[in-house]
C-alpha cells in the first residue's frame, strides 16, 4: 500500500486515468460531431482556431495532472519522463490552465468589444491571446530558473502561495470581464457558456487549494494522498470537459440546433434571428407588368423579381452583389432599438462579404471597405450605405442590360402570367444572348463553401 | 485526324461539326495517303476548327476594352440603341470623376497644414482656396456624384463641372495622374504621389474636354466615347467572333471570355480555365505608380507582376498559349516622360539613358524584358514549348487591336497545326 502511495499505480489511480481518458474522448467527440455529423463546413479564421487551442490546452492540463501527481507507474528511462517541470510546470502552467483561461479572456474580449463598444475589436485574438498568456510564460520560465521543485514534484509554500494567486487573478479577471457583459441580452448562449465557465473555473482553483493543504499537511498519510491524487485528477476530467465552448465570438448554428431540440437547424442568419422571410414586399402590384423602366433599385425589392435576378446573377459568377443586396435588406427589416440582433446580423454580413477573402467577397472601393470595418457603429443603420450604392451601380452596367434578354427574364414573366392568369402576350422575337453560355463548374460556386483549396488562392490573399 | 476535333469539344454548334468531321475523315481514309499536301489543305478548307476558346484575365482594372474593340471590329459593331444606352454610363464617369477630385482636394487641403507647399507658383493659389470659392458646386456635385440614381446631365451642370475642372487646384491633381496634363507643366514633386493616390480614371480629361457635346440633349454615344467609357466588370461576358470575319465560312470562332480584374473576381477565374485555348493577359503599363482600387496600400503593378505569375504556374496553362498584352501604351508614353519608371518596386533597376521619343522606346523594352524575364522563371523547362508572344496595345487604337488580333489569329492556328502534327 505503502510503495504505490509514493510510486503510483493504485488501482484508484488507475481509475482516475481511465475516467481522465473518458473525459477527453467525450471532448474530443463533442467537438468533432457538428462538423462530422451535420457535415458542417469548418469555419475560419478564429471561430476555428481558438476552440481548436482550447481542445489542446484541455489535452495538455489532463496529462499534466496525470504525469505530475504520479498517478501511472512508469519506467521512467528518459529524462523527461522524470522531468516534473515539463509537466507540472510549463505543461500545466502556460499550456493548459493558462492557455484555456487565456482563450476565454480573448473571447469575452471580442463579445465586449463588438456588443458594448459596437465596433470590431481592434487586435487581432491571435496577438491579444499571446499578450495574455505573457505572464503565465514569465512565470514558468521564472520557475525554470529558480528551480525550487523537489523530486515529488512538490514545492514549498513560499512558492505555490504566489502560482495560486496568479491562477486566482486569471479566474477573477475572467468573472469581471464577464459580468461587464452580462447586460447584453445575447442572442444565442454565450453568456450561459460564459457562466459555466466562471463557475466550473472558479469550482476548480477551490478544490485544488482545499487538496493542495490536505496533501501538505498530511503529506505521511498514504490514504489521504491517493485520495487527493483521485480527487485532482477527477475535478481535472471534469473541468476540462464542463469548460469547453465552441463559441468564440461567433455563435455556431449547429449548436443552436443541437441544444434547442425543438428548434429546426437554421439555413441562414436571418433564419436564426428571426427576420420573417416575406417580410420584403410579399404583395407585388396588382399590375403585372415588371417595368423595364423602373430603375433596378426599385424592382429588386420585390422578392420574385430579385430571386430571379439574383438566378441570372448567379449564371454569370456575378451573384454575390446581389446575395450582398438581399441581406443588407434582411438587416433593414431589424427594429432600429434591437441593436444586438443588428450588430449580429452586419457582422454575418461583414464575414462573408466584406473582409479581404471571404468567401462572397464584394468589389467594393478600398474606401468604402476600410469604412466599414473600422465603423465605430457596427448597428448604425447606413453602415452599408456606400457598399450598396456602389454595387447597385455596378449591377446596373454590368447585368441589368443582359438581364432583360435572358432566359431567366423570360420564365420570370411566364410565372407571372400564370400567377396573374393573364394571357401573357409573347414577344416573338426574344433576342436570346446568354451572357455566358457554360461555365466548367461542377456546382453553382454561391451554394458550395469548401469549393477552393489553398492551393488556388490568389497569392494577394 | 480525329485529333483536332476530339481536342476542342466546347463549340455549341459541334454536333453538326462532329458529324462532318466523322465523314470527311472517312473520305481521306479511302484515299491513298501518298498526297499528303493536298489532304493538308481538304483538311483546312473543309473542316472548321471548333471553337477556341480564348480567356481574358484583364488585370487589375478591366475596362471592358477587348471586348469593346472586338465588338466594332470584328461583330456588327454599336447600333444606335446601344450607343445610346452607353449614354447614362458616361455621365456616370463624369459624375464620378469630378466628386473623386473634389473630395480629393478637400482631403488634401485638410491634411496639409502648411497648404503654401501646394501653392502654385503662378497665380499664387492653393488648395485650400477651392473650398472657399467653389464652395457650394463642390459640395452639390460632390453631393450628386455620392447618389445611386444621377441626374441627367444638363447645360447648367456641365458648366459647374467644367468651371470647377479648370480650377488651377483641380488641375494640379490631375496633372501628372492622366492623360492630358493641360499643357503648362509644373514641377511639384509632392503632387506626383498624391495624384496618383486618387483612383483617377483615364477617361477623366478626354470626358470634361467634351463635356459640352455630352451635355446635349441629343447627345449620342460616338463609337469613341464607348470605348473610353470605364466600366468595371463583375462576373463574365462572353463574346464569340471571328478574327476573319462574319462573312467568311472558313476561319475559327473565337469564344472570349472577359472577366474582372478585382480581387474578389478572382475566384471566379477557376471556372473559365479548363479547355482553354490562349490566355490574354492584358496588363496595363502606365499604372506603375498607381495603388488598387479594392486596396489602396499595393502598387498595381506589384500585384500585376503576381497575378502574372499566378496565372504561369497553373497546373491546367500547361500547354496553354500566353498572349500578353502591355495595354495603355499611349498613357504610358506620355507618363514616362514626367514620373520615373524606377519610383515602382519591380522597376528599380531602371537607368535612363536618354530623353524623348528614343526614352520612350527604351524604357518600354525595358518593361517588356522584365515580363520576358518574368515568364522564364516561372515556366518550367518541361514547359517551355508553349508559346508566349508579347504585344503593345493601345486600347483605343482600333487599327493596332485589329492587326494585333490577326497576329494572335495566325500564332493559334500556326500551333493548332503544330500541335496536329501537319505543320
Amino acid at each position: 500500500m505503502t510503495r504505490c502511495a509514493i510510486t503510483g499505480g493504485c488501482p484508484s489511480d488507475y481509475v482516475a486515468v481511465s475516467i481522465s481518458a473518458l473525459c477527453v474522448f467525450l471532448l474530443l467527440a463533442r467537438s468533432a460531431i457538428p462538423f462530422l455529423y451535420y457535415k458542417l463546413s469548418i469555419p475560419k479564421g478564429s471561430a476555428f482556431w481558438v476552440p481548436a487551442i482550447q481542445i489542446l490546452a484541455s489535452l495538455d492540463l489532463m496529462v499534466a495532472i496525470v504525469m505530475s501527481v504520479n498517478l501511472i507507474k512508469i519506467e521512467k528511462r528518459h529524462w523527461w519522463w522524470n522531468s516534473c517541470y515539463i509537466w507540472a510546470v510549463w505543461l500545466e502552467g502556460p499550456f493548459g490552465f493558462g492557455l484555456l483561461l487565456s482563450c476565454r479572456i480573448v473571447q469575452v474580449f471580442h463579445l465586449y468589444f463588438i456588443f458594448v463598444k459596437k465596433h470590431l475589436p481592434p487586435l487581432r485574438s491571435h496577438i491579444f491571446l499571446l499578450l495574455v498568456l505573457l505572464p503565465w510564460v514569465a512565470a514558468a520560465a521564472f520557475i525554470q530558473l529558480k528551480k525550487p521543485l523537489n523530486h515529488r514534484c512538490q514545492m514549498s509554500a513560499q512558492w505555490v502561495a504566489p502560482l495560486m494567486v496568479l491562477h486566482s487573478i486569471y479566474v477573477v479577471i475572467f468573472v469581471g470581464l464577464t459580468r461587464s457583459i452580462q447586460h447584453v441580452n445575447f442572442r444565442f448562449d454565450e453568456l450561459t457558456d460564459l457562466w459555466r465557465g466562471v463557475l466550473v473555473s472558479t469550482l476548480s482553483v477551490v478544490l485544488w487549494v482545499v487538496a493542495y493543504i490536505l496533501n501538505e499537511i498530511h503529506d505521511d498519510v498514504d490514504w489521504l494522498r491517493i485520495a487527493s491524487r483521485f480527487l485532482l485528477a477527477l475535478m481535472t476530467s471534469v473541468f476540462i470537459l464542463a469548460f469547453f465552448s465552441y463559441s468564440s465570438s461567433q455563435p455556431l448554428l449547429s449548436q443552436v440546433s443541437l441544444s434547442k431540440r425543438e428548434c429546426p437547424a437554421y439555413e441562414s442568419m436571418s433564419q436564426a434571428l428571426g427576420i420573417p422571410n416575406n417580410g420584403i414586399q410579399p404583395q407585388r402590384r396588382q399590375s403585372m407588368a415588371v417595368d423595364c423602366n423602373e430603375p433596378l433599385d426599385k424592382l429588386l425589392l420585390d422578392r420574385r423579381f430579385r430571386r430571379s435576378f439574383m438566378a441570372f446573377a448567379d449564371s454569370c459568377l456575378a451573384g454575390e452583389s446581389v446575395h450582398f443586396y438581399e441581406e443588407v435588406l434582411e438587416l433593414g427589416e431589424l427594429p432600429a432599438d434591437d441593436s444586438v440582433s443588428r450588430i449580429y446580423m452586419a457582422r454575418h454580413i461583414i464575414q462573408k462579404y466584406i473582409v479581404s477573402g471571404a468567401p462572397m467577397e464584394v468589389n467594393i472601393s478600398h474606401r468604402t471597405r476600410q469604412q466599414i470595418l473600422n465603423s465605430v457603429d457596427l448597428g448604425h443603420p447606413d453602415l452599408f450605405k456606400t457598399a450598396l450604392i456602389e454595387l447597385l451601380q455596378l449591377m446596373k452596367t454590368n447585368l441589368a442590360r443582359d438581364y432583360w434578354s435572358s432566359v431567366y427574364y423570360m420564365k420570370f414573366k411566364e410565372a407571372d402570367a400564370k400567377m396573374s392568369a393573364h394571357e401573357l402576350e409573347m414577344v416573338t422575337n426574344w433576342n436570346i444572348t446568354p451572357r455566358l453560355s457554360c461555365v466548367h463548374a461542377p456546382d453553382d460556386p454561391f451554394h458550395q463553401e469548401n469549393l477552393f483549396k489553398s492551393s488556388d488562392v490568389m497569392p494577394s490573399q | 485526324m480525329g485529333l483536332l476535333c476530339s481536342r476542342h469539344q466546347h463549340s455549341n454548334k459541334a454536333d453538326s461539326e462532329n458529324i462532318q468531321a466523322a465523314e470527311i475523315e472517312r473520305r481521306i481514309e479511302r484515299e491513298t495517303i501518298a498526297e499528303k499536301h493536298i489532304q493538308k489543305l481538304l483538311l483546312l478548307e473543309k473542316i472548321q476548327f471548333c471553337s477556341n476558346v480564348l480567356n481574358v484575365l484583364e488585370s487589375l482594372e478591366s475596362q471592358q476594352f477587348l471586348s469593346r474593340q472586338i465588338k466594332l471590329l470584328f461583330q456588327m459593331g454599336f447600333d444606335e440603341a446601344e450607343l445610346k444606352s452607353y449614354a447614362p454610363v458616361i455621365h456616370a464617369n463624369v459624375y464620378q470623376t469630378i466628386k473623386l477630385l473634389i473630395d480629393g482636394s478637400k482631403e488634401l487641403a485638410q491634411n496639409e497644414a502648411d497648404s503654401s507647399k501646394y501653392g502654385l507658383s503662378d497665380d499664387n493659389k492653393s488648395f485650400s482656396d477651392l473650398p472657399s470659392r467653389g464652395n457650394e458646386i463642390g459640395d452639390k456635385l460632390s453631393e450628386i456624384g455620392g447618389r445611386l440614381d444621377y441626374p441627367r446631365l444638363t447645360k447648367e451642370l456641365s458648366e459647374d463641372i467644367e468651371k470647377l475642372w479648370k480650377d488651377p487646384a483641380i488641375q494640379v491633381l490631375v496633372a501628372f495622374g492622366s492623360v492630358d496634363d493641360g499643357g503648362s507643366s509644373r514641377t511639384f514633386f509632392e503632387t506626383y504621389a498624391r495624384s496618383s493616390e486618387l483612383q483617377l480614371p483615364d477617361c477623366a480629361s478626354y470626358f470634361m474636354e467634351h463635356l459640352k457635346r455630352l451635355s446635349d440633349v441629343t447627345y449620342v454615344p460616338t463609337k469613341e466615347d464607348v470605348l473610353f467609357a470605364r466600366v468595371r466588370t463583375t462576373g463574365v461576358v462572353e463574346i464569340q467572333f471571328s478574327p476573319v470575319g462574319e462573312n467568311k465560312k472558313s476561319g475559327e470562332v473565337y469564344r472570349l471570355f472577359d472577366v474582372g480584374g478585382q480581387r474578389n473576381e478572382r475566384r471566379k477565374w477557376i471556372h473559365l480555365f479548363e479547355g482553354v485555348t490562349a490566355v490574354i493577359f492584358c496588363a496595363a503599363i502606365s499604372d506603375y505608380d498607381q495603388m488598387l482600387y479594392e486596396d489602396e496600400s499595393k502598387n498595381r503593378m506589384m500585384e500585376t507582376r503576381e497575378l502574372f505569375e499566378w496565372v504561369l504556374k497553373q497546373r491546367c496553362f500547361e500547354k496553354t498559349s500566353i498572349m500578353l498584352f502591355l495595354n495603355k501604351f499611349d498613357i504610358f508614353e506620355k507618363k514616362v516622360q514626367k514620373v520615373p519608371l524606377s519610383s515602382c518596386e519591380w522597376f528599380k533597376d531602371y537607368q535612363p539613358v536618354t530623353s524623348g521619343k528614343q526614352e520612350i522606346e527604351h524604357a518600354y523594352e525595358f518593361v517588356k524584358k522584365k515580363f520576358e524575364e518574368l515568364y522564364y522563371q516561372c515556366t518550367a523547362p518541361d514547359r517551355v514549348d508553349r508559346v508566349f508572344k508579347i504585344y503593345r496595345t493601345t486600347a483605343l487604337d482600333q487599327k493596332l487591336v485589329k492587326k494585333t488580333f490577326k497576329l494572335l489569329d495566325e500564332t493559334l492556328r500556326r500551333r493548332n497545326l503544330s500541335e496536329a502534327g501537319l505543320l
